[in-house]
């Protein structure tokens, strides 16, 4: 009797045991990025890019019935949001690739400029230029009415040449 | 507890107390918050993006991002998880008494929750607002103590976080202090000493990551906090007209209950909900996928 009363103990308990790792998390297509990103060691942003700070004056300045308002500042990475009439049109920014290396690989198939630097389109909503093979400055459209020819324009406005100097 | 970024986002529930309360406030802030969850379905969202590959490389790079300590994502997920302190049997039990689209807050539902007094509310409100504050440095990266960027940023509120803070204001202020809930906080801050503080549960939770240094440096910041926002605040009650009856008339889609237990509902809702870590989790992964779709 005794020996079925365990039984029954330890089939409850592995039942229990199965039920609950079936109910656990289901396989995500993040989990590889989940694991390398928590190994001992890994890091998301480097010690030697610039501070977000350092970035805030290449950007364009508001005028013209357009708002340029800081939204994010981390090492490497400034965010601003351009706004038109209280209305959000585009994200604009600039991030240091050392945080994220494999960022330029893109542009090595660019054909276009701007401003003399290298160009890409990205998505529907994004063009972006490497500018002295270290920094991004990327402008991502939020309303339709801001176009890629937008955004194109709006990237030369940032003071791309004193930021290829920015050591 | 789940430890990813996408767990947590995939996680949100898409109807439950919490999202039924943040609903009843819809007509407060029109349009502002709509319940997006799902990792990928937010990054759908927030890029306007489609392409898989595309996806893929923001979500992978907004899972570094989380997942580096140095950044701030995890310290500001924490606050809003820990100064939401949810009795998720009340919730569970109060969903299986609905009856057509509501609540009836009667009987047994009301026996299981006390009302806080003024004195405890009026912190609890003034330490969700400094989470509030310290969580948008930490996602933002302005300076932990700088108050004046928070008030600025504060105008410039919207979606989620926006109905966060009418929350606060209507469910955390209005419900349980009354009309003059801001009076009513000011005094409470003005009254106590650092022994006060060190005694309420909440601030006891969150006090680590509360600027200040020792308890009576923390309860300066939470007092010159409370200063600055009191202004937004007092203009966010004025320009929507609100007041208890109004915001009652609005929880009253779906919850049942009578005029005289409104500390009683302010009660259930603080232990039922967690409309803090929801719409939370929600502004963060907003913000983490934004910085990631710039970053690759």
């Amino acid at each position: 009797m005794i020996g079925l009363r365990k039984f029954l103990v330890a089939f409850f308990l592995t039942s229990c045991l199965l039920l609950t790792s079936c109910a656990q998390q289901a396989p995500s297509r993040f989990d590889g990025a989940q694991q390398e990103s928590t190994s001992k060691g890994a890091t998301a942003v480097v010690d030697n890019s610039q501070s977000g700070g350092s970035f805030n004056r290449y950007f364009p300045d508001s005028g013209n019935g357009y708002d340029r308002i800081y939204s994010q500042e981390k090492k490497g990475f400034a965010q601003a949001k351009l706004k038109k009439d209280g209305q959000e049109i585009a994200i604009l920014s600039i991030s240091d690739v050392l945080n994220n290396t494999i960022t330029v690989d893109k542009y090595q198939s660019s054909t276009d400029k701007i401003n003399g630097f290298p160009a890409v389109a990205q998505g529907s909503t994004a063009t972006a230029v490497l500018v002295g093979d270290r920094y991004q400055v990327k402008i991502r459209s939020k309303d339709s009415s801001f176009s890629e020819s937008d955004r194109e324009e709006w990237l030369g406005k940032f003071d791309l040449r004193g930021l290829s100097k920015l050591k | 507890m789940s430890d990813s970024i996408f767990e947590l986002v995939d996680n949100l529930p898409e109807k439950n107390l919490t999202t039924m309360m943040l609903n009843s406030l819809d007509n407060i802030v029109p349009g502002e918050w709509e319940n997006t969850v799902g990792f990928v379905n937010t990054i759908r969202k927030v890029t306007g993006e489609d392409d898989e590959d595309l996806i893929q490389q923001i979500g992978d790079r907004a899972v570094w991002l989380y997942n580096d300590k140095s950044q701030g994502y995890r310290r500001a997920m924490w606050l809003y998880q820990t100064v939401d302190r949810t009795d998720k049997a009340l919730g569970t039990a109060a969903l299986a008494n609905k009856v057509g689209n509501k609540i009836p807050l009667v009987g047994g539902l009301l026996t299981r929750v006390t009302p806080n007094p003024d004195k405890a509310q009026a912190l609890d409100l003034s330490i969700k607002l400094v989470v509030e504050l310290v969580a948008f440095c930490q996602i933002n990266g302005i300076p932990g103590d700088s108050i004046g960027d928070f008030v600025g940023a504060l105008s410039d509120y919207s979606g989620e976080s926006l109905m966060r803070m009418a929350a606060l204001v209507c469910v955390d202020g209005l419900i349980p202090l009354g009309p003059d809930f801001l009076l009513k906080a000011q005094s409470t801050l003005s009254g106590i000493g650092p022994k006060d503080l060190e005694s309420n549960s909440t601030f006891k939770e969150v006090e680590e990551s509360i600027p200040g240094g020792n308890t009576k440096g923390k309860l300066d910041f939470i007092g010159e906090s409370f200063d600055s926002v009191k202004g937004w605040m007092s203009d966010f009650v004025a320009s929507k007209n609100l007041d208890p009856q109004k915001v009652m008339n609005n929880l009253q889609g779906f919850l049942e209950f009578s005029d005289n237990k409104l500390d009683y509902v302010a009660a259930f809702i603080d232990m039922s909900t967690n409309y803090y870590e929801h719409t939370g989790t929600q502004t963060l992964a907003r913000r983490l996928i934004e910085r990631a779709f710039d970053e690759i």
